[in-house]
C-alpha cells in the first residue's frame, strides 16, 4: 500500500461512513449505524497505524511522510495544495484521535440505543472525525482551517443533537457563535502571516522563521501569533471564550467525551505546538498565553468545586486542563504540552464516558446531591472511574502525574517561566484534587441519596470495554514521558521516549540551563503533598462529615454565590455585548433595511409600474392613432434622410 | 401654353379636387363619386404619360369595379344618420393633421429640392420602348422578368375571391346571437 | 422655384407632386374620418396616387418595370378592397355600426 492510498484511506474512511449513515439515516439501526462508524474510525486508526509504524522505521530528522493530493488554490502568490503531512507531532495526535474515537463510537452503540436519530448522530460522529483529521493532518494553516471549522460545525450538531429542546439547542447556538468569533481571529492571524511570510504552509514558515531574528519582524509576527490565539481561545475554551464548553454538556455524553474533552478542544493547543518555532520568536505572545492559560486553569478550577451537575464539573475541569495546556506552551515546554494532552485525552475521556455510563443507569439523572454509594451497584464503572480520579490529580506514577508534573516544572525552570506560574499551576492541581475527589465522593462512596424508585443497573459489555481500555491508558500511558530524574533512578534507565521522538521538530527554549534535580525532586514533592492533603481534604468533607461543606459555603457567603454563579461572567456578556449587539442590528434592520433599501426596491417597482401604466395609455384600441404613429414614424425617418 | 402642359394642369386640378372632396365631405355617397372621379381623372394622366394599357385597367378595375363594390356595399348599409365625420378629441385631431401637413411638406420639398435631378429628364423623351405602344413591351416583360409575380398573383386572386365570400356567408363572427 | 419655368414645362416632378399631395391627402382621411368605408376609399386614393408616381417614373426613366408595379399593386388593391368590404360587412351585420369610434377592442 502507498503512502498516499494509507493517508487517503486514514482520511477518508470516516467520510465515507458520513455519507453512508447520512444518507440511509432513516432506515439504520443503532446496531447497523454504529457498526457502519465504528468500523470507518477503526480502519482509519488502522491505517494510522500502519503509516506511523513507517514512520519510526525512518531516520529521526526525515519522520516525515507528505501526501499533495490536488492543487487547491493558485492564485498569484497564494498557493495552497490539499497537503497532508504525518510527522512526530501529528503521528501522536492522529493516533489519539482516531484510537479514542474508535472507542467512544463503541461506547455510543451502548449508550445511544435507544435513541430515535442514532443514525443521524454517528453519521455527525463520523463527519467530526474526518474534519478532525483533516485539521490535524492539513500541511497548511488553510486546510487545518477548513478541518478547524469543520470540527466547529459538528460540534454544533452534535451538541444540539436534541433540538427540540430550546435549551439543548441554544447552546448548540452559544457554542458555535462563540467559535465564530474565534474564528475571525484566527483568519486574522493568516491573513498576517501570509503578508509576513507569504505562505501558509508550516514546514514553509517553521523553516523561514530563523531568519526573522532582526528585530522589525517582531511586530507582525507577533500580531500574527496573537491573532491565532484568540482564535485557540475560542477553539479550547480559555478565557475569554470559554463560555460556550459547560454549556455544551447539553449534548450526549460521548459527544462531551469526544468533542469537548479529548479532541476538538485540543485544536488550539496542537495548532500552538505546530508552529512553535514561530511562537518562540513572539516572546510577548507566550507570555500572554502562559497568564492566560493559568489564570483559566484557576478560574475554572474554582467553578468546578462548587457544581452539583456531574457533566459540569467534568467540564469545568476540561477548562481548567485545557489551561495547564497553555500554560505548557506559554513557557516553551511544547512537549510537554503535547503530553498532557496525551494523557488528558485518555483520562477525561475515561471520567466523561464513565460518567456517562452512570448517567444511563440513573436513567438520565445528573445531579450529584441525588447520587450516592454508586460504588456497589456499578462496580466496573466505579473502578475505571477510579483509575481515571487517580490520573487527574497526579497520583504518582499515573499518566496524570507524569505530564502534569513536567508542565509543573516546565513552568518554573523555563527562562520564559516564573515561579508565579509554578504557584497558579499548583494552585490548581491542589483544587483538582479537591474537586474530582468531590465527585467521587458524592457519585460513589459514601450513604447513597438516590432517590427510591431508580434502580441503578451496570452498563453493558459494549459500553464498559472502552472504560475499561481508556483505565488501563491511563494508567500505563505516562510512562513514553519519564522525567530524566525519574528515569535515572529506574533500572534500565529508559529515558524520556516521548522527548526523544518530538526532538526534530521541537527545540528546547533557548537559554534553558541544566535543571537541578533536587530542585525538582523539592518541587515534585511539594506539589504532589498538596493535592493529596486537598484530596483527603475532601474525602473528609463529603463522606464522613457532609455537613461541614455546607457551614463552610455559608460562611464564605457572598464569595462562593459570585462562584457558584460562574462569575457571572455569562451575564455580562449578555449584558454588555450580546444584548447591545443584538439592539444594534435591529436598529439597523429598521432604520436602513427596511427604510432605507425596502422603499428604494419600491420606489423603483412603483416607477416602473407607473411607466408601464403611462406607455399602455398608448394602446387605447384606436386605430386611427395607430395610423397616426406609422405616419409620425415616416415623417422622422423622412426628416432624418433628407438631414443627412 | 402648349397642349400636354395644359392637359397636365386641367387633369392634375381635377383629379386634386376629387381626391380631396373623398376625404372632407360628410356624406359617404358623394365620398364614393368623388373617388370616382378622382380615378378617372389618374386614367387620363396615365394616358398623357402613354401608359395606354394600365389606363384602359385603371378604368375597368378601379373605376369600374371597386367604384360599384363601394356603392353596393353603401346602399347595403342603409345608414340613416349622419355619423360624427371626424374624429373626436380636438387636440389628437390637430396632432393628426399637423402630421399629414409635415408629411406633404417634406414630401414636396423632398422633390422640390431634387428637381434639377428630375428636369434634366423631363419634357417628353422617347419612350423608347416601342413608341405610343408600350403595351407590348408590358407583356413580354410581364411573362419574363415578372413571371412568378404574375402567378402569383393568380394564386392570390383565387385565395381572395374564396376568402370574401366564406366571410360574406359567416352569420357574423364568434359572439353573434345564432 | 422660378414660377414661370414651372408652369410652362411639365416633367417628373410635377408628377410627383400631385401623386404625393393625392398620398397626402388619402393619409389624412385615414387619419381623420370615423366612417370605416370613408377610411378605406382614402385607402384607394393613396394607392391610386402610387400608382401615379410609378407610372410617371417608368415614363421619365423609360423603364417598363415601373408599369409592372402599377399591374401588381392594381391587383392586389383590387382584392383588398373586396375583402376589406367583406369584412365590413360581417361587422355591420354584427354590430349594426361601422362607426370606428365604437370598435375599441384593442384596448389595454
Amino acid at each position: 500500500m502507498t503512502q498516499q492510498t494509507l493517508m487517503a484511506i486514514l482520511i477518508l474512511s470516516p467520510l465515507v461512513g458520513f455519507l453512508i449513515n447520512g444518507v440511509r439515516y432513516k432506515k439504520h439501526s443503532a446496531e447497523v449505524a454504529g457498526a457502519i462508524a465504528t468500523g470507518a474510525a477503526v480502519i482509519s486508526f488502522i491505517s494510522a497505524l500502519i503509516m506511523v509504524i513507517d514512520l519510526v522505521g525512518m531516520p529521526a530528522e526525515e519522520r516525515r511522510i507528505t501526501v499533495q493530493f490536488f492543487d487547491w488554490i493558485t492564485i498569484e502568490k497564494l498557493k495552497i495544495s490539499a497537503g497532508f503531512t504525518l510527522d512526530q507531532i501529528s503521528a501522536i495526535m492522529v493516533l489519539v484521535v482516531t484510537g479514542v474515537g474508535s472507542l467512544i463510537h463503541l461506547f455510543s452503540i451502548g449508550y445511544m440505543r435507544h435513541d430515535k436519530g442514532v443514525a443521524k448522530y454517528f453519521s455527525y460522529l463520523n463527519l467530526f472525525l474526518f474534519n478532525m483529521l483533516l485539521l490535524v493532518l492539513g500541511d497548511n494553516l488553510l486546510v487545518m482551517f477548513v478541518g478547524w471549522e469543520g470540527v466547529g460545525l459538528c460540534s454544533y450538531l452534535l451538541i444540539g443533537f436534541w433540538f427540540t429542546d430550546k435549551e439543548k439547542a441554544a447552546a448548540g447556538m452559544k457554542a458555535f457563535i462563540t467559535n465564530r468569533v474565534g474564528d475571525a481571529a484566527f483568519l486574522l492571524g493568516m491573513f498576517v502571516l501570509f503578508l509576513t511570510f507569504g505562505t501558509l504552509n508550516f514546514q514553509e514558515i517553521n523553516h523561514m522563521v530563523p531568519l526573522t531574528s532582526e528585530l522589525m519582524w517582531m511586530a507582525p509576527i507577533t500580531l500574527g501569533t496573537l491573532f491565532l490565539f484568540i482564535g485557540a481561545t475560542g477553539k479550547s475554551a480559555q478565557i475569554p471564550l470559554y463560555v460556550w464548553l459547560p454549556d455544551a454538556m447539553a449534548g450526549p455524553t460521548p459527544v462531551s467525551a469526544l468533542i469537548h474533552a479529548a479532541t476538538m478542544v485540543t485544536a488550539g493547543v496542537y495548532m500552538i505546538i505546530r508552529l512553535n518555532p514561530l511562537f518562540m520568536m513572539a516572546p510577548n505572545t507566550m507570555m500572554v498565553i502562559a497568564i492566560i492559560g493559568g489564570l483559566t486553569a484557576v478560574l475554572a478550577a474554582t467553578i468546578g468545586m462548587t457544581q452539583w451537575d456531574i457533566k459540569k464539573v467534568l467540564a469545568y475541569s476540561t477548562v481548567s486542563q485545557l489551561g495547564y495546556m497553555f500554560l505548557a506552551c506559554g513557557v516553551g515546554a511544547f512537549g510537554a504540552a503535547l503530553f498532557h494532552l496525551m494523557t488528558h485525552a485518555f483520562f477525561k475521556a475515561l471520567m466523561f464516558l464513565g460518567s456517562g455510563s452512570v448517567i444511563h443507569a440513573m436513567h438520565e439523572e445528573q445531579d450529584i446531591r441525588k447520587m450516592g454509594g454508586l460504588k456497589k451497584h456499578l462496580p466496573y464503572t466505579h473502578a475505571t472511574f477510579f483509575v481515571g480520579w487517580l490520573a487527574i490529580i497526579g497520583a504518582p506514577l499515573l499518566s496524570g502525574f507524569f505530564s502534569k508534573d513536567e508542565i509543573l516544572w516546565q513552568s518554573f525552570h523555563s527562562p520564559r517561566g516564573h515561579v508565579l506560574f509554578w504557584i497558579m499551576g499548583v494552585l490548581g492541581a491542589v483544587m483538582t484534587a479537591f474537586y474530582m475527589t468531590r465527585l467521587m465522593a458524592l457519585t460513589f462512596w459514601g450513604k447513597s441519596r438516590v432517590s427510591k424508585d431508580v434502580h441503578p443497573h451496570e452498563s453493558p459489555m459494549i459500553m464498559l470495554i472502552p472504560l475499561i481500555v481508556l483505565a488501563i491508558l491511563s494508567a500505563v500511558g505516562g510512562w513514553i514521558g519519564i522525567p530524566h530524574i525519574i528515569s535515572e533512578i529506574l533500572p534500565g534507565q529508559p529515558g524520556n521516549i516521548l522527548e526523544t521522538w518530538l526532538e526534530p521538530l521541537i527545540k528546547a527554549v533557548p537559554g534553558t540551563e541544566a535543571g537541578e534535580p533536587s530542585q525538582e525532586w523539592a518541587l515534585m514533592a511539594t506539589s504532589v503533598t498538596l493535592a493529596a492533603i486537598s484530596a483527603f481534604v475532601a474525602f473528609h468533607f463529603y463522606v464522613k462529615d457532609p455537613a461541614k461543606p455546607k457551614k463552610v459555603a455559608e460562611s464564605l457567603g457572598k464569595v462562593y454565590e459570585v462562584v457558584y454563579n460562574k462569575y457571572f461572567v455569562d451575564e455580562a456578556y449578555f449584558g454588555w455585548i450580546i444584548n447591545p449587539l443584538v439592539k444594534l442590528s435591529k436598529g439597523i434592520w429598521y432604520y436602513v433595511d427596511v427604510n432605507f433599501i425596502d422603499k428604494t426596491t419600491y420606489v423603483v417597482a412603483d416607477l416602473v409600474r407607473g411607466g408601464g401604466q403611462f406607455v399602455r395609455g398608448m394602446q387605447n384600441g384606436n386605430i386611427q392613432q395607430y395610423a397616426m404613429y406609422i405616419g409620425l414614424g415616416v415623417v422622422a425617418m423622412m426628416t432624418y434622410v433628407l438631414m443627412r | 401654353m402648349s397642349a400636354d402642359v395644359f392637359l397636365f394642369w386641367f387633369l392634375a386640378i381635377l383629379t386634386l379636387a376629387g381626391g380631396l372632396t373623398t376625404v372632407l365631405v360628410t356624406n359617404p355617397i358623394y365620398s364614393a363619386l368623388a373617388l370616382a372621379f378622382a380615378m378617372i381623372g389618374v386614367s387620363a394622366l396615365f394616358v398623357t404619360l402613354n401608359a395606354y394599357f394600365l389606363a384602359g385597367v385603371q378604368l375597368i378595375v378601379y373605376a369600374g369595379a371597386v367604384t360599384v363594390l363601394f356603392v353596393m356595399v353603401l346602399m347595403m348599409f342603409d345608414l340613416k344618420h349622419e355619423i360624427t365625420a371626424f374624429t373626436r378629441g380636438k387636440f389628437t385631431g390637430l396632432v393628426k393633421s399637423g402630421t399629414v401637413a409635415l408629411l406633404a411638406g417634406i414630401l414636396v420639398g423632398a422633390i422640390a429640392m431634387t428637381s434639377d435631378l428630375f428636369l434634366k429628364i423631363s419634357g417628353t423623351p422617347e419612350v423608347a420602348l416601342g413608341g405610343g405602344d408600350g403595351t407590348k413591351e408590358l407583356g413580354k416583360i410581364l411573362f419574363s422578368k415578372y413571371i412568378f409575380g404574375f402567378e402569383a398573383l393568380g394564386i392570390l386572386l383565387l385565395i381572395v375571391a374564396i376568402g370574401a365570400v366564406a366571410l360574406a356567408r359567416s352569420k357574423g363572427g364568434t359572439h353573434a346571437k345564432q | 422655384m422660378p414660377s414661370s419655368d414651372f408652369l410652362q414645362q411639365v416633367g417628373l416632378p410635377h408628377y410627383l407632386i400631385l401623386s404625393a399631395i393625392l398620398f397626402v391627402a388619402g393619409m389624412a382621411g385615414v387619419l381623420l374620418r370615423r366612417n370605416a368605408m370613408v377610411i378605406l376609399m382614402s385607402v384607394e386614393l393613396m394607392l391610386n396616387a402610387v400608382n401615379l408616381s410609378f407610372v410617371a417614373f417608368s415614363h421619365y426613366l423609360g423603364q417598363m418595370d415601373g408599369q409592372v408595379m402599377v399591374f401588381f399593386v392594381m391587383t392586389i388593391a383590387a382584392a383588398e378592397v373586396s375583402v376589406g368590404l367583406a369584412i365590413l360587412v360581417s361587422i355591420f351585420k354584427r354590430f349594426k355600426e361601422i362607426n370606428i369610434r365604437f370598435f375599441e377592442h384593442l384596448k389595454g
